[in-house]
């Protein structure tokens, strides 16, 4: 790896971060982090999701504390217990989802939470005075006295940004903050970043889109799987390489095995459209999913995956294009319809869709199976049935529980998901929709669902796995899609996959039909 | 909601250790173990004359009716030596019968009911205790034990509309009554009329506080507060208010209005019954309606050894409404209204009872 | 397991009698405050009377006073199982009270198909009321808690207007009003039986009201419903975790709709056992804030129809203690401080003891979760 920035270390770097090392129970997030940002520049942290960025940003903002490793700020050791003491030191952090208020003004936003007073009451005179001279000093045109909610994205962002710089921060900390931008937005924004650094502010850039990367920042440092793996000078670096690096230089191979893909197509999507507001989330998109075959989509997160899942389950409607199941247009069909048709589901988060966490587990295990047996009979929910079939899944899949009537918030994060597995491929499933399925989970647990998912395609189940474990993804897939703003740009066979061209696929550094 | 599996046992068990509590004093006081209850304790010290008063919702503290009708009550415990028991029922009233039942069982007799609203209750349980008198204030009687002591409200009033016609200044007087029913349009009515009798041109402001039925509009201070601040701001000066304890917000609206603004009380004599000073400034005058008269009168003749089964019409004839004369603020028209007061003896005008 | 089951029970046994005491706790610091005697005060709540009679009639009084209290609180729960909150239980009932004793005031039919008929119209008429706020929520997503709140002023304006007006009936003497009274195949009969049974006098009046039985029943019936039944599972589904809930196949639209519709028809039996038990028909005094009360006992009943059985009793043992109170010379307003530290000592017990139950749950699981990992899981 490239480290051209260890051999000018000044005495005074802005921010530098030393062996940051965060463990949470059964994961390590961050391991031995090392990044030293220089005053005045724009430094850019790369990483696909899931590398570990966001807690290293946590740690940085005070929001959570690292287990070993030291950070300084502008030379000085510094312990943050919270964002206060952050701020204290002169850190600020403009989220990636906006936190302002909608029907406050520009200016109250501003001052919120740091409200100047004089003999006790609000002095929004003086406060106006800062905004206006912090506006004019970073190039940040925002009318003070417009309501939030009447601001477009861009205009929120800089208020966001000026909200940060109000409390005093020399540092800023910046979450994605393209992903919400269309095009010209993100100019505005780079030329207001330029600004800030022109007047001496320090600014962390977080992102995967590697060419407004390579576009904006002084210094890359790239993070891979909790630690970082490169620091480089945009000059030295192409995109393509940049890719790799955040991707591995080694890509799992995939474990030998016959192919079970037969020609009979169970899932079908014939240029499935999904909007959002004004926008398309999801493009046109075409595949079948055969029998006994694993479609692996490959994609960095937010890139239409979630609608393309939700289009499927007839969560969101479609705007054009059809769904068939096993030849029949299910388009227009209900989630129970097509539950009741065969279409088995593994959420991508497993709190929010998949589980009551303040049920016991067999009535979890009655969930989306409602209106079929073992769990129903007449009118009535077969609570011995279902019991009974819970502890067949516990003993099956190995969920590690006191008993089936143990709440499934009790459980660890594992042992929910094998619950899940498990009443998924219940009920002889015809096609499974699989989003991350071992998101989260230890090591044990994600093998122990890999095997169960291989035994499924080996029995004849069409399998769609969403997901952003390339592990995952190759290790099981017998066809591979990229996604990307929607569309699925690349159509990848997983066992001659290089890591270049799925990096490159994934951030749109290569374009469709470019091998 | 995060209350699942655990909760049911807890109020399980919690109501059951009560339930057990209860059967065991319940069981208790049936062999006799217990001593007398706690109310019939103190009985027998007087005259061996023990007075029940059931309050209307609102209760005792109103500074107006119940307050006029515990006065009474009152006076029979010093003048008569009565022994006395006064209940206020639950906020929404449920338990009136209820209340009845436990005076009586407690050996209270007679039983006064404050109000209309028991008058079905009373109904019935007047005839499940045919040995022990009851009076019921504002209402008929409605059994042979049951007297009813009915007071001709729209005559006091009509005097009040006729001094707040005498004295407005801007030609614009208002109105504020508690639950729109027909007692209480009794006081609009006379009101309405004895202010167009004085100045056929003059502006009236109506209000109530709540549909018929909903006697929480007795006891909403700040709904009457609101209702009244609206017709001062609308060129009103003086307000009289049928509404209980609701009136001490009329009585703050009118304080908080300024100089020359007057609120008229209603039931007692209000400049008296208010503590607050600067409440007590701005009440021009009150239209009393002697439910302190009537259950006294009551008590007396029933120790005396009168039956019930009528009814006792309280009216202008025998002073049982009037207006109150506290800080002499109606002397200037002491005479228009004294006009009015014999018009209405003689005959000669008749007080609508509707609006 | 069962140790477990065990063990939770002895938790809320242990939370629910230090409750008890701490709420006597507050409520004697309130009395001695008001300068009267907790231990009197203690004595008047339990004094259920000295004789057999007075004992039966004080019962009488607590049980007819927790038939409508339970059943408010089951309708209110229908809707806190899938976190719908029906606050407009006040105004269902209400409207559905007047136009059932009204409808039952015109009709003659022989006694059980005319007490059908009413309590049919009651539940139709309180399963339409709420069917508007539940479309204006499915179709407008306006939000139910605004709109039953507006709803209930509707309500009860009309219902004074049709008191007085279109639904009046019979004597226009005195100040009070109600629609014209039901024939006696009407009338629900009492079930004073019930006390005579175990050899107990019968209470006086109009005793023990019959409508206690059809409430029991209500009662069991939701319950299979809501605990046994595919229809409340989804409900409850609903209610814990709604995303989830639209991933398993629940149509939303159809389940806040419904869910509405039968809290709103139970909402309207809350008036009946007054109105074939007692009065006989809708007047000016009929009890209103039935349906507020229920909120309180649904939550205090845990939105479980045997828990709000018992909340509705004890609601109904400290609403007959205000009386008695009042006796010992305790003012009413205390009385109403005591009345609120029970419950409120008994939700935060309620609630203690469910968090400690939680933890307790977790840790035996991650016991249980912590024996060594069978082998070869990788394939």
């Amino acid at each position: 790896m490239s480290t051209s920035s260890e051999t000018l270390k000044p005495a005074r770097s802005a921010v530098e971060l030393e062996g940051i090392t965060k463990r949470f129970p059964g994961v390590v997030a961050n391991h031995d982090v090392r990044i030293t940002v220089e005053p005045g520049t724009v430094h850019a942290i790369v990483g696909e999701n899931g590398a570990g960025k966001s807690t290293l940003m946590k740690i940085l903002y005070g929001m959570q504390r690292p287990d070993e490793g030291r950070i300084r700020v502008n030379g000085e050791e510094v312990v943050f217990r919270t964002p206060g003491d952050a701020i204290r030191a002169g850190i600020g952090m403009v989220h990636q989802h906006f936190m302002l208020a909608d029907n406050l003004t520009v200016l109250e936003n501003v001052v919120l939470g740091a409200e100047p007073k004089k003999a006790g009451r609000l002095d929004l005179a003086t406060a106006r005075a800062r905004l206006a001279e912090l506006a004019e000093a970073h190039g940040l045109r925002v009318d003070p006295d417009r309501l939030v909610e009447d601001l477009g994205v861009g205009d929120r962002q800089r208020v966001e940004i000026l909200k940060v710089l109000y409390r005093g921060a020399r540092i800023l900390i910046l979450d994605e903050p393209t992903a919400v931008l269309v095009p010209q937005e993100v100019q505005e924004l780079f030329a207001n970043l330029r600004e800030l650094k022109a007047g001496g502010l320090t600014v962390i850039f977080i992102s995967h889109k590697l060419d407004e990367v390579l576009h904006i920042a002084d210094a890359i440092t790239v993070i891979r799987r909790g630690t970082t793996v490169a620091s480089v000078l945009p000059g030295d670096v192409t995109a393509r390489r940049l890719a790799e690096l955040m991707v591995g230089s080694e890509l799992p191979t995939p474990q030998t095995r016959e192919s079970t893909v037969t020609d009979r197509v169970v899932l079908g999507l014939h240029g499935v459209t999904v909007t959002g507001g004004d926008r398309t989330v999801l493009s046109e998109v075409t595949f079948p999913v055969r029998a006994g075959e694993v479609v692996g989509v490959a994609g960095v997160e937010g890139n239409g995956q979630t609608e393309l899942i939700a289009a499927i389950m007839g969560l969101r409607p479609l705007a054009a294009g059809r769904i068939t199941l096993a030849e029949e247009d299910v388009s227009t069909w209900s989630t129970r319809r097509r539950r009741e048709a065969g279409i088995a589901y593994v959420p991508e988060d497993r709190h929010r869709e998949g589980l009551l966490l303040e049920a016991p587990l067999w009535e979890n295990r009655v969930l989306g199976h409602q209106t079929r047996p073992p769990a129903r009979r007449g009118p009535w929910i077969d609570r011995a049935a279902s019991r009974k079939d819970t502890e067949r899944i516990v003993a099956e899949y190995d969920v590690r529980t006191p008993s089936v009537d143990t709440l499934a918030l009790a459980l660890s994060g594992g042992n929910q998901q094998k619950l899940i597995v498990g009443r998924e491929m219940s009920g002889d499933p015809k096609v499974l929709i699989a989003a991350h399925p071992t998101r989260g989970v230890d090591v044990g647990a994600q093998s122990a669902i890999w095997g169960h998912l291989r035994d499924a395609r080996a029995a004849g189940l069409a399998v769609l796995l969403v997901s952003a474990d390339l592990d995952e993804l190759i290790g099981l897939s017998d066809t591979l899609y990229v996604i990307y703003r929607g569309r699925f740009v690349a159509d990848l066979d997983p066992s001659q996959v290089t890591p270049e061209q799925l990096g490159g696929y994934m951030t749109g550094a290569i374009a469709k039909d470019q091998p | 909601m995060l209350r699942k599996r655990f909760g049911r046992l807890a109020v399980t068990t919690l109501a059951g250790a009560m339930l057990m509590a209860v059967t065991a004093c319940g069981g208790g006081g049936d062999t006799g173990a217990t001593s007398a209850s706690p109310g019939a304790s103190d009985a027998g010290a007087g005259s061996g004359l023990k007075v029940g008063l059931a309050f209307d919702v609102g209760g005792r503290g109103d500074k107006s009716f119940n307050d006029s009708a515990y006065a009474g009550l009152e006076r029979a415990k010093t003048e008569l030596g009565a022994d006395i028991r006064e209940l206020s029922p639950a906020g929404d009233g449920s338990n009136r019968g209820a209340m009845l039942q436990q005076l009586a069982d407690a050996g209270y007799n007679p039983i006064i009911a404050v109000g209309f609203a028991y008058e079905p209750e009373l109904k019935t349980v007047a005839a499940e205790y045919p040995d022990v008198q009851f009076a019921i204030v504002d209402a008929g009687s409605v059994g042979p034990n049951v007297t009813g002591l009915t007071f001709a409200e729209q005559q006091g009033s009509y005097l009040a509309g006729v001094a707040a016609a005498a004295k407005t200044k801007t030609n614009h007087i208002g109105f504020v009554g508690g639950p729109e029913s027909k007692l209480i349009q009794k006081f609009e009515a006379g009101y309405v009329a004895g202010a167009k009798a004085t100045k056929p041109d003059i502006k009236i402001d109506i209000s109530y506080l709540g549909a018929d039925g909903d006697f929480a509009a007795f006891k909403a201070p700040d709904k009457g507060k609101i209702a009244a601040e609206k017709m001062y701001q609308a060129g009103a000066d003086i307000v009289y208010h049928a509404s209980g304890d609701s009136g001490q917000g009329v009585f703050q609206a009118a304080a908080a209005a300024g100089a020359d603004k007057w609120a008229i009380g209603v039931d007692s004599d209000q400049a008296q019954t208010v503590k607050e000073p600067e409440l007590q400034k701005i009440i021009l005058t009150s239209m009393l309606k002697r439910v302190d008269n009537g259950v006294f009168e009551f008590i007396k003749a029933n120790k005396g050894g009168a039956k019930g089964g009528q009814t006792v019409a309280y009216d202008l004839k025998v002073d049982g409404v009037g207006l109150s004369t506290t800080g002499d603020h109606l002397s200037d028209v002491q005479a228009q209204i004294d006009e009015a007061k014999q018009k209405i003896i003689s005959g000669e005008i008749t007080v609508p009872e509707t609006p | 397991m069962r140790s477990a089951a065990l063990q939770r029970a002895a938790l809320t046994l242990a939370g629910a009698v230090v409750a008890v005491l701490l709420a006597f706790v507050v409520s004697s610091a309130a009395i001695v405050i008001a300068g009267g005697s907790p231990v009197t005060a203690l004595q008047a709540m339990f004094d259920f009377g000295e004789t057999t009679v007075a004992v039966v009639n004080a019962v009488t009084q607590m049980l007819n006073r927790a038939t409508p209290l339970f059943i408010a609180g089951l309708a209110v729960a229908i809707g806190f199982r899938m976190n719908l909150f029906n606050i407009g239980v006040e105004g269902q009932y209400r409207i559905a009270a007047i136009v059932a004793a009204f409808v039952g005031g015109q009709l003659a039919l022989p006694a059980p198909i005319h007490l059908t008929v009413i309590i049919l119209v009651a539940m139709v008429t309180g399963g339409l009321y709420a069917l508007v706020p539940a479309m204006l929520k499915v179709y407008r997503g306006v939000n139910e808690v605004i709109s039953t709140i507006m709803l209930n002023f509707i309500a009860l304006s009309m219902a004074a207007y049709l008191v007085r007006g279109p639904f009046a009936g019979g004597q226009e003497e005195g100040l009070t009003t109600s629609t014209p009274p039901l024939p006696p195949s009407g009338q629900f009969p009492n079930a004073n039986f019930l006390f005579q049974m175990f050899g107990l006098p019968a209470p006086r009046g109009t005793g023990l009201w019959g409508f206690l039985l059809v409430a029991v029943l209500v009662g069991v019936v939701i319950w299979v419903l809501l605990e046994r039944t595919r229809f409340g599972f989804e409900i409850r589904a609903s209610g814990l975790n709604g995303p989830a809930a639209l991933a398993s196949g629940v149509n939303p639209r159809q389940m806040v709709i419904s869910a509405m519709v039968l809290s709103g028809a139970v909402a309207g039996l809350i008036g009946l056992p007054e109105i074939l038990g007692r009065t006989y028909s809708y007047g000016t005094g009929f009890t209103p804030q039935l349906g507020f009360l229920g909120i309180a006992v649904a939550l205090l009943g845990r939105n479980k129809p045997l828990g709000i059985a018992l909340a509705a009793l004890l609601f109904a043992f400290l609403d007959r203690a205000a009386t008695p109170l009042q006796f010992a010379d305790i003012p009413p307003s205390v009385v109403s401080i005591i009345q609120g530290a029970i419950v409120l000592m008994v939700v935060i017990a309620g609630e203690v003891t469910r968090r400690i139950a939680l933890r307790q749950e977790e840790r035996r699981a991650a016991a249980g979760a912590a024996a060594p990992a069978p082998a070869g899981v990788n394939a």
